[in-house]
């Protein structure tokens, strides 16, 4: 792609965000919503947040790994038990890197020792 | 109460927001240093890397367009990809928008482009309802102006690291972690678990749809299990409650 087109591309994604995100925002008091639909969209943002990080958690180029060879999957399940024990958001972060990064390292560094 | 009330600064609320957002922010600005390499690694020069993150803000859209940049796709398709991707936050705007519906047209379109996953789920545990409450939007902008300017800070920093940062040290599983941790709290009721749960099988054995989809799918059919599971719920209930009538009589 031309630097034209990339620019044209940049400004049709800020353009995309904009309507997605302020759309609702700006026409929303012109809209009424049923109900019943309102009562379902209080489970979206949870439901979305678990349907972002799922992917990442369990896949690896298109292949679900769900055994213990997966770093993300161990230092992710870890890390909802650290936070559930320990309430603090931060340090589950670090927690959770620290292990993953441990967790990839691991296989090569006793591979070296053999 | 008075529109005035509802929008005039409140630091206390401000900060209240800041401190809640406060231990999201460092996921935040990895995740957005990922963002920032990934741009500079797939080929876009500095100038448009910088330009895409201050004018585009938003992530999981960023990463999306930039193999379909490379493989010289049309314009349109990136545009409708991106929207796809966000569909999400027209769900979250739906949720948003009745709070701060009084609020001047360019208040509500600014608002509204830096509302992130993360800042939404923390303020609706605030304030799931959207009758007006002082500090309201203090708060909100607490959450939002932090989270964004983290988001920025670490894009930046990517873009100028470029391709110092190994992709295996996979700083992005930060931002996951930092979701993990939203995501515990809020999944404390029997139906809020079962459409998580859905929601992520679903998000997983979908992703290889076209456009992102599979976000979009995974996200309804885990609010509508979400619904189901509640609506048994209360019928069961209804129905014990009839029988311990019954036995009395």
């Amino acid at each position: 792609m031309s630097d034209l087109e990339i620019w044209i591309v940049i400004v049709s994604l800020a353009i995309a965000t904009a309507i997605t995100r302020s759309g609702f925002w700006l026409v929303g008091h012109k809209v009424t919503i049923p109900k019943r639909v309102q009562e379902m969209l209080r489970y979206a943002p949870s439901c979305a947040l678990a349907a972002i990080i799922a992917p990442d958690l369990l896949l690896d180029g298109g292949t679900i790994h769900l055994e213990l060879a997966n770093a993300k999957l161990i230092a992710g399940i870890a890390s909802v038990a650290w936070f559930a024990w320990r309430r603090r958001m931060l340090e589950t972060i670090v927690f959770g890197m620290l292990l993953f990064t441990a967790l990839r390292l691991l296989p090569g560094l006793l591979h070296s020792y053999q | 109460m008075r529109d005035q009330d509802f929008a005039t600064h409140d630091a206390a609320a401000w900060r209240d927001g800041f401190r809640t957002g406060l231990p999201t922010l460092f996921g935040i600005g990895a995740w957005g240093l990922v963002v920032g390499v990934a741009m500079i690694k797939s080929g876009l020069t500095m100038p448009q890397a910088m330009g895409m993150t201050l004018l585009v803000f938003a992530g999981s859209a960023q990463l999306a367009a930039l193999p379909l940049i490379a493989a010289n796709a049309p314009i349109w398709v990136i545009f409708v990809t991106a929207l796809v991707i966000n569909l999400r936050f027209v769900i979250f705007s739906v949720l948003l928008a009745p709070h701060f519906a009084s609020l001047p047209w360019h208040k509500r379109l600014g608002l509204g482009f830096v509302s992130g996953d993360i800042s939404v789920a923390l303020y609706l545990q605030r304030y799931p309802d959207p009758e007006p409450a002082p500090g309201k939007v203090s708060f909100l902008k607490g959450l939002l102006y932090p989270n964004c300017a983290a988001w920025q800070i670490g894009s930046v920093i990517g873009i100028f690291l470029g391709n110092a940062v190994p992709t295996e040290w996979g700083l992005g599983f930060a931002g996951t972690l930092a979701i993990v941790c939203i995501l515990v709290p809020m999944v404390a009721s029997r139906p809020a678990l079962c459409g998580v749960l859905v929601a992520a099988a679903v998000s997983v054995l979908a992703a290889g749809l076209p456009y992102k989809l599979g976000l979009l799918a995974a996200v309804v059919v885990g609010m509508g299990t979400a619904m189901i599971v509640e609506e048994t719920g209360d019928k069961l209930r209804a129905r014990r409650q009839e029988n311990r009538k019954a036995d009395h009589v």
